[in-house]
């Protein structure tokens, strides 16, 4: 495997963080599902897991990025963890949509383990990759352009945020976009 | 305050595209934890359940 290779494994395993990201928030505007808490810090969790691919896009295949990507996942999981839980009693309903028979927190918690799972597939071959003296240290045009849409779609979601909860803390559960309607004085 | 995680990725992401390696690296730490501080505040709410 080239370094070339690497790279474009890592770019693809960013689209992957910026395809969950772009599906929660497409959800969040098509259903007028406002995320909860607990969704928006899994959001924060796959923005964080997503530096990672980031960081080996932009400089190359280093275990410490996929270290942080790890990271990252695990406190991902654990709050997806935490919300199942809260609603694995029966009886007690879910939060949300469904996407496949699954609510989203269910899902996250299946991404954020089989994030962990490629990143272990990412370090068995990182082994193997080989120095490609023509490729240089910049991320090249598809890298490139994966970040810039990493960039943006984080942005996006800190955008949202705002105007959900403001600059304080998120109300556990949201119908309206708080901080938005009193900038807007509505 | 929910924002504030968000802000630190993207300035993660902003200062590696920029070519920051130890910048984009402290900027996910600080807002790792963040996250991290941000679910203590929310993994302890009550849950009203209704049996």
């Amino acid at each position: 495997m080239t370094l070339l290779h690497a790279r474009t494994l890592n770019a693809l395993g960013l689209l992957g963080c910026c395809a969950i990201l772009l599906v929660a928030f497409g959800c969040q505007f098509a259903l007028g599902e406002l995320p909860c808490p607990l969704c928006l810090l899994q959001r924060a969790a796959f923005a964080a897991s997503g530096v990672g691919f980031a960081l080996n896009v932009r400089f190359g295949p280093r275990p410490s990025h996929d270290g942080i990507a790890i990271l990252s996942a695990i406190a991902g999981a654990a709050v997806a963890a935490r919300q199942v839980a809260l609603h694995i009693v029966p009886g007690t309903g879910g939060y949300g949509a469904t996407l496949f028979g699954l609510h989203f927190y269910t899902l996250a918690l299946i991404a954020f383990v089989a994030l962990i799972g490629a990143v272990g597939v990412l370090l068995l071959i990182a082994d193997r990759v080989r120095p490609e003296p023509l490729v240089g240290r910049g991320a090249g045009t598809f890298g490139t352009a994966c970040l810039v849409l990493f960039l943006g779609v984080v942005v996006a979601n800190a955008v949202s945020t705002a105007a959900e909860c403001g600059t304080g803390l998120c109300p556990d559960d949201p119908t309206r976009y708080e901080a938005l309607d009193a900038w807007l004085g509505r | 305050m929910m924002v504030l995680p968000f802000v630190g990725f993207a300035g993660s992401v902003a200062a590696l595209i920029a070519g920051r390696r130890g910048l984009a690296i402290g900027l996910w730490l600080a807002a790792l934890i963040g996250t991290l501080a941000l679910y203590a505040v929310h993994a302890t709410s009550t849950l009203n359940l209704a049996f």
